[in-house]
């Protein structure tokens, strides 16, 4: 698993908004990736 | 910056987006190639696990979580950036 220290995987997909979003836009920025299991669920 | 990433499709992280009035991107990875690189894809047959990484301005991994708080930490952990 990724641990302290390892380069970020980079990766390209598609927003919410369909706008292309890729890791490598935000060179020179913190990221934080936050994963939820499914759109409108709790917990 | 904040990426949510789920493997919904966009039309339904555009109702949750909008429903929660969100202010950053949630990414669609409905293939799970994101998912599986950062370590969400444990179980094929659910969404996403909530893994919760922060990458540094170079491109490192600065914190890896296998399971965050879904609410507060987002918020919590900006405040450290």
């Amino acid at each position: 698993m990724l641990k302290p220290g390892d380069k970020a995987p980079d990766f390209s997909g598609r927003d919410h908004n369909g706008n292309p979003v890729k890791l490598s836009d935000f060179k020179g920025k913190s990221v934080v990736l936050w994963f939820f299991p499914k759109a409108d669920t709790p917990g | 910056m904040i990426l949510g990433v789920s493997f919904d499709t966009p039309a339904e992280n555009k109702a949750f987006a909008e429903k929660f009035h969100f202010n950053f991107p949630l990414v669609c990875d409905v293939d799970r190639a994101i998912g599986t690189a950062y370590g969400a894809n444990v179980d094929p047959q659910k969404g996403a696990q909530r893994v919760g990484v922060v990458i540094d301005r170079d491109g490192k991994i600065k914190e890896w979580h296998a399971r965050v708080d879904a609410r507060a930490w987002p918020a919590e952990v900006v405040k450290t950036l």
